[in-house]
Parts: C-alpha cells; structure tokens; sequence
C-alpha cells in the first residue's frame, strides 16, 4: 500500500476510535467537563478530515486562510452574541 | 456632434446579437450589462414606493395611503433598495465590467457562475415581485419576530425566500471575485498595485460571503417558524425574539458596508483622476478597506441598543460602533489629502466624489451620534437614523454610482456623455438631496418616529420641505437615464482613454472586445501615477501621457 | 490546465467557508438555548436514537476515507476503481438517509416532531420542543446537503467510468470530494451536540 494510502487508513481508524471513545465517555458522569470533553474529540476529528482527507496539509497558506476564516467568523458571532446572552437579566425568561 | 451611424471596431457590444449570445454570455461585460438592466428596474421601483411615502407625508394625518398600504410601502422600499439595488449595485455592474479589465485578465475565474448569478438574481426578483403583487409585507425590511413570524397578514415566507435566493447570487459574484482578483492578475500586478477600485471589490467580496450565509439562515428559521408555528424565536417556547435581531444584524450591519466599500473603491479612482494628482496614502487606504470589513462585524448590536440586550452588550458594541468609524475617517482625510494641492477638474464623475466624501462625512458623523448608547435611547427609531442612513447610502453609495457610471460610460459605451447636461444632474441630486434628507436628522431630534404613517402637525413643515426635495431628487435621478440613452444615439465617440487616466482598464479600446486584451498586459506601473507638477501620467502598463 | 483547477479548488474552498457560516446561525441558536435550559436539552438529547446516530456516523466517515481513496486513485489513473470509490460513496450515504428516515419515523410515532405532532409529559416540556426544533433543522439541512452531495457524487461516479477524468485533470473529482468531506464534518459536530448529551444523567 503506498504511503499516501496508508495515511488514508490510519486516518479512517483513528476516526473510528475517537467516535468509539467519544461514546464511551459521553456516559461517564463528567459534569460540565463532558461537553468540552466531546467537543474536543469532536475538533481532533474534525482535525484529521481538513488535514488529511481535504489535503490542507499540502496546502498552500492561502487554503489554510480560507478555511481559518468560516471558524473565525463562527467564533465572532458566538463571542459578541454572548455579551449579550452571559450577561442579560431577563434571559432565559422565568416563570 | 459625430453622425449616427459610426462604425466601432469588433468590440463585446456587436459580437454577436442573438438574444442567447446575450443571456447565455460568459462575457462579463455582458453580464454587466445584464445586471446594469436589472438593477435599474428595482431601482425605480423602489423609487416608486418612496414616492409614495413622501407624497404621503406631506399631511400630518395621512392622507394618501391607509395605514396597512404605508407599512407595506416602506417594507417594500427597504427590501427593494438594500438587496435589490444597493447591495448589487457597484459589485454586479462596475465591478463585473472592470474586475477583470483593471487586473489585465480576459474574464473572471468563472464566466458560467457570473450569468448564472444574475439568472438567480432575477429569479430572487421574480419572486419577491409576486410577493409584492400579491399584496406584498408590512414587516418592515428588518422581519422582526415575533411579528414576521406570528402576526404578520402577507406573504412572509415568500418575501424571505425571494431575499434567500437573492443571497446566493451575491455569494456567486464574490466568489467569482475573491478568486478571480487572488488568480488571474496580469504579469506584474502585484498586490500592492492593485487600483484602490479592485481592493474596495476584494474587501466587500469578503464580506459578502462571511455575512450573507448568516442572513440565509435567519431567513429559514423565520420561514419554518411561521410556517410550523414553534420555533426559536417564541417567547412562549422560552425562546428568544432577540436570537433574531442578533443573526439578522450579523449580516445586516456588514451589508451596509457591502454597500459602501465598493463606493469607496469607485471614489478613489475618481478623485485621483480629476485631481491629477496620486493618492494620498495608498497602503493605509488599502488597511483601511480591510479594517471597515473586518470591524463591520463587530458593531452588530448598536441596532439592538433598545431592544433588551444586556447594558454590558451595549457597552462593547458602543466601543465596537466608535472603532470602526477610525478607517472610514482616514480614508475622509487622505482623499482630502489628495486633492490638496491637485489639478482639479470639475467634470460631472469629479462633482459625484465631493459629493460623496461630504455627505458620506455627514452620514457618518451623525453614525457617531447614534452609537452612544445615552443619545441612541432618544433618537433610535426616528427620523434621525433614517437621515443618517441615507445620506450614506444614497449620498454616498448612490452619488459614488452615479460618479463612476459617468466615468466609465465611455469605457463601456464608446461614447460620451453630454458633459453639461451630466454636472446639472449632480448638481441637481446633490441639492434634491439634502433637501429631502436634511429636514429628517430635525425631525428625529424633534422625536418623529419612523414607520409611521401620520405624525404631529408641527412637524408638517420639515416634512413639507423633506418631500420637496425629494421630488426634485427625483428629477435628478430621471435626468440621466434621458441624457445616457441619448448618448447612445448620438454621443461623440469616445476616444480609449478619454481621461487620461492610469489604470488598465483605459488600455483597452472603448469598447473593448470581446476578450478584453489582444495580449495579456504587463505591468509596470502603480495604479496612481499623476504627477501634479510636471501634468505626466505614467498608465499601469507605461504608456506615458503628457 | 492547471491554473483552471487551482481557482476552481480554491472557490470551493471559498464556498465552504459560506457553508460554514450558514449552519453557524443554527448553532448559535443550539448554543443559547442549551445554556438557557441545560436540564431539558439533556433529557431531550436522551430520547435521541443513540444507536442510529452513532451507526450513521461510522457511515459518514467511512464515506469520506472511500471519497478521499477515490481522489487517490483519480490522481493515479485507476479509472475503474476511481467508478467503484465514488459509487461506494454515494452509496455509504443513502445509507445514511435510510437510517435517518428510519430515525425520523421513530421521532413522529414518538411524537416528538414540533409542528406536526409534538407532545411531551416531561416538565421541560417546552426545551425539549424547541431542541427538537433545532434537531429537525440541523439535521434535515444537513440531510438537505447531503442529497445533494449524493446527486453530484453519483454524476461524478458516471463521468468516471466513462473516462472523463485523467491524472491530468481530475478536478470534478477534488473539489466533490472537498464538498463530501465538509458535509461529513457538520456531521462530526452535530453527533455530540444531538445525541451525547446528558447520557451519564437522567
């Protein structure tokens, strides 16, 4: 099997580990830890998709910048919508 | 004047003249063109309902329209204006016909995904125009939850699916964009030679594609909560009607700048070139395009300063809100800078760039006002945004439209337009409008509301005066669309560079042909070389003028 | 040309951002609420399909690493086994709409579909409403997105056999096979977010 190739299937089994490993974990009574926890499995897989299977890897830094930038972005709307959610008194409404 | 029948050399125009060849073309200045006609369609009618506000206006109590017929009239001015005018405005016209000619390329990276985009554009158009014709929304332009999704009689669904649609044709142009200006630049142009035009595109490309998909999604959860009833937005579920205005501004605070950078682009071209003179500044010129959208992003909740968010939220988008407005002010400077000391000429494109950069000034001075939080608590919701947001977008992007369509109609036309007929316009529409717009920063402070369809008498008179002038601003917009299609017929010939000016896009013929450029061009030139002293203007490609 | 497939990878790339951002709204949505009402989105993550959810996941991944051999091969020329990749793709993923419709139709017969049937006894009656909202959309979108990956895969899997595609160029096959990863990554994130939460409670 050539070297590319077997990149291929070590990438598939480590994502069938860490799919068996985010199950497995997600009944261990972590508290608040379990979604950071399942989010970070979550990224390390996501993780071996963009380098490995989309190539980012071997591509060029304009590519990176690219795909930097929906996550950035992501992040934005996130941190600026939670000034708002972190800190607002009405929010969630109580009966 | 030259007779009417002059031969133009081969050039895109009188390529081939089947109607396929046109809506099928992958040529972009045809797509241009194509767009150019769609736009200005929308453009008079949304026109059409700002007219009817006005005249509506001019009583206290109302007169014209009942209530339910001015909601849906403002609705249906905003929706009409920002996505099916101003948002496609420079980007799908200038921006499709000169991209590739000022960077020295034969077309965009994707000619297909070019017609296709504006085929989604009219098919965007074609459905909110059902919409409209079916009695159209009273929403507001800004679909509010939880009236858009609970309250409002109208087509909603259909209203948001026409604006879902139309996100995808903006997001195939700035795609074409992005690549297009990373890829397929001429020998020579680097990055740091590229017209301030081709940046203002590539800044505003970016945005667009970062914001439009937040929009899209806003649109669907509004649609599938109207539709099944629940949704995210509805306090009864525990949901949040502000979750809406959080996603919807996300991306509407970015479209104004969609709006405004390519204007910026086109208002640097202009002054550098009647002012003979190179730009004062050119990399910070260039950050600050980047800086604008960059921040643009960040400045969403000052629409919301009223509407509940937290105090601590109000406080950092107030920060957010002064921040951005730094870039904007230097580009003010440095284009005052530029024309310090330069060779003025007053020519109709000239008279369209003072306009801009002191009633965008203006516009952006009284953003200022309203992004402190104590001031916005008075004035938001009156009057006084809405003058502050038109004498942006209508005294700047719209003057910056009409500069750039006189300067490059002889690039795109092969003839010229009449001079003194063009500098009445500007004149005209500069005057038309502050006085249609001037009058409502009055109103607002006074505490006139938006979106009502009467109002105090002793406000009558601003409004008088406010309607006034817009019939003469209307006036000023006709003008053109007489005196152009009369260039047509019967303008001078125009020569390829009639102004003498530096770019690339003058080293082609006017009009060009069908591929733009016998051979690729190499470049050996900045964008902006005018020498004010010696009257000798260096184009990007060397050719040497004066 | 080489040129040609550069701009057209690097579009797609472009595109995937906006995809990004698309399903961002969505989340953000997810994000707030589940903060909000953090004991009725767990109990409502509890009654998600658990065993569906996990084999559709093993699925998409699995679809992705034959996508990323179907790249491999195009780029060596196996034409045959390049057909067979992607067919095996499109494949893996009908698979996954079978199993979502299967999970779909458990949902209604739960009544458990906002709009259409919802009821629920539990006193987090209406979180558990709007996370099933929001499940319906995060996958029925992403459900959307696929249908069409599968539509263009199978295309894809057509001009193969039929030898449209060399080492010289195989850029349909690339920037599909970039597309097909990016829907396999939303996956990655929704499985957590639907269906791990709150199983070591309850």
């Amino acid at each position: 099997m050539s070297k590319a190739l077997r990149h291929l299937a070590l990438a598939w089994l480590g994502l069938v580990l860490l799919l068996v490993l985010t199950l497995g974990l997600s009944y261990l009574p972590l508290g608040s830890a379990n979604i950071v926890v399942a989010l970070t499995i979550a990224m390390a897989k996501g993780v071996i998709v963009v380098l490995i299977f989309m190539k980012l890897a071997h591509s060029p830094p304009l590519t990176w910048i690219f795909a930097g930038a929906g996550l950035f972005w992501l992040a934005l709307l996130f941190g600026l919508s939670f000034t708002d959610y972190a800190t607002r008194a009405g929010f969630p409404p109580q009966p | 004047m030259t007779a009417v029948s002059i031969h133009l050399p081969d050039n895109y125009l009188v390529e081939e003249q089947t109607i396929g060849s046109w809506i099928f073309t992958h040529d972009h200045k045809r797509v241009a063109l194509l767009f150019f006609a769609s736009i200005t369609f929308f453009f008079f009618i949304g026109g059409f309902a700002a007219t009817l506000i006005r005249v509506h206006l001019v009583t206290p109590q109302g007169d014209l329209l009942q209530p339910d017929i001015y909601n849906r009239m403002f609705t249906m001015h905003g929706i009409v204006m920002v996505w099916f005018f101003l948002i496609p405005s420079i980007p799908t016209t200038m921006g499709n016909f000169l991209v590739p000619l000022m960077i020295g390329a034969h077309d965009l990276a994707f000619p297909r995904l070019n017609i296709a985009s504006w085929h989604v554009f009219n098919l965007s158009g074609f459905v909110l125009l059902y919409a409209l014709f079916m009695g159209g929304i009273d929403t507001g332009w800004t679909f509010y939850t939880p009236f858009s999704t609970a309250y409002a009689n109208g087509y909603v669904i259909l209203a948001v699916v026409a604006v879902f649609i139309n996100g995808f044709s903006t997001i195939m142009t700035a795609l074409n964009f992005v690549v297009t200006i990373h890829r397929l630049r001429a020998p020579g142009m680097y990055w740091t030679r590229l017209p301030l035009f081709i940046w203002a595109i590539y800044a505003t490309s970016a945005v667009m594609l970062l914001a439009t998909p937040v929009l899209a999604m806003s649109l669907v959860l509004i649609a599938l909560e109207r539709l099944l009833g629940v949704g995210v937005f509805d306090p009864a579920l525990g949901g949040d009607p502000l979750l809406f205005q959080h996603l919807f501004w996300f991306y509407s605070h970015p479209a104004v700048y969609i709006m405004i950078l390519p204007a910026m682009g086109v208002v640097s071209e202009l002054v550098t070139c009647f002012a003979r003179k190179r730009i004062f500044g050119y990399t910070g010129m260039t950050y600050a395009l980047l800086a604008i959208a960059v921040f643009g992003f960040l400045v969403w909740g000052h629409h919301m300063f009223t509407a509940g968010i937290s105090l601590y939220s109000g406080i950092v988008f107030s920060l957010m809100s002064f921040l951005v407005a730094v870039p904007s002010a230097i580009k003010v400077f440095n284009w005052t800078a530029t024309l310090h000391k330069g060779s003025i000429a007053f020519d109709a494109p000239m008279l369209y760039a003072l306009g801009f950069i002191g009633l965008f000034t203006m516009g952006g001075l009284t953003g200022l006002v309203v992004a402190t939080l104590g001031l916005d608590v008075h004035l938001t919701d009156t009057y006084f945004v809405i003058a502050h947001f038109h004498y942006i977008m209508v005294g700047g992007a719209v003057s910056a439209y009409f500069g750039g369509l006189h300067y490059w109609w002889p690039k795109i036309t092969g003839r010229m337009y009449p001079e003194i007929w063009a500098r009445g316009a500007a004149i005209l529409m500069f005057l038309g409008f502050n006085l249609t717009f001037f009058p409502q920063f009055i109103l607002g402070y006074l505490g006139m509301p938006r979106r009502y369809y009467a109002y105090a008498p002793e406000w009558q008179v601003w409004n008088v005066l406010s309607s006034a002038g817009a019939s003469i601003l209307a006036f000023a917009y006709l003008l053109p669309l007489f005196y152009l299609t009369w260039s047509l017929l019967r303008g001078s010939r125009a020569a390829p560079n009639p102004w003498q000016a530096t770019g690339l896009e003058w080293q082609a013929e006017s009009p060009p042909p069908k591929d733009n450029f016998l051979r690729t061009p190499t470049v050996t030139a900045g964008p902006y070389e005018y020498d004010a002293a010696t009257g000798v203007t260096i184009a990007q490609n060397g050719t040497v003028y004066g | 040309m080489p040129q040609q497939a550069e701009a057209a990878t690097l579009g797609i790339w472009v595109f995937l951002a906006t995809e990004v951002l698309f399903f961002s709204g969505m989340l953000l949505a997810y994000a707030v609420l589940r903060k909000a009402y953090p004991a009725g989105f767990a109990e409502a993550s509890r009654e998600t399909k658990i065993v569906i959810g996990t084999i559709n996941t093993a699925v998409l991944l699995t679809s992705s690493a034959t996508m990323a051999w179907a790249v491999h091969a195009a780029e060596a020329g196996h034409r045959r086994l390049l057909a067979w990749l992607l067919a095996a793709t499109a494949a893996l993923g009908l698979v996954f709409l079978a199993l979502k419709g299967v999970e779909y139709s458990q949902e209604y017969d739960e009544h458990l579909v906002p709009g259409l049937n919802f009821s629920s006894a539990s006193p987090h009656e209406h979180a558990i409403e709007l996370f099933y909202f929001l499940y319906f959309g995060l996958t029925g979108i992403h459900a959307l997105h696929l249908t069409i990956g599968i539509v263009v895969v199978a295309v894809v899997a057509v001009r193969a056999w039929r030898a449209a595609f060399a080492p010289a160029y195989y850029t349909p096959v690339e920037i599909t096979g970039l597309y097909w990863h990016f829907v396999d990554l939303v996956w990655i994130f929704l499985y957590p977010l639907i269906y791990l939460n709150g199983r070591s409670g309850g």
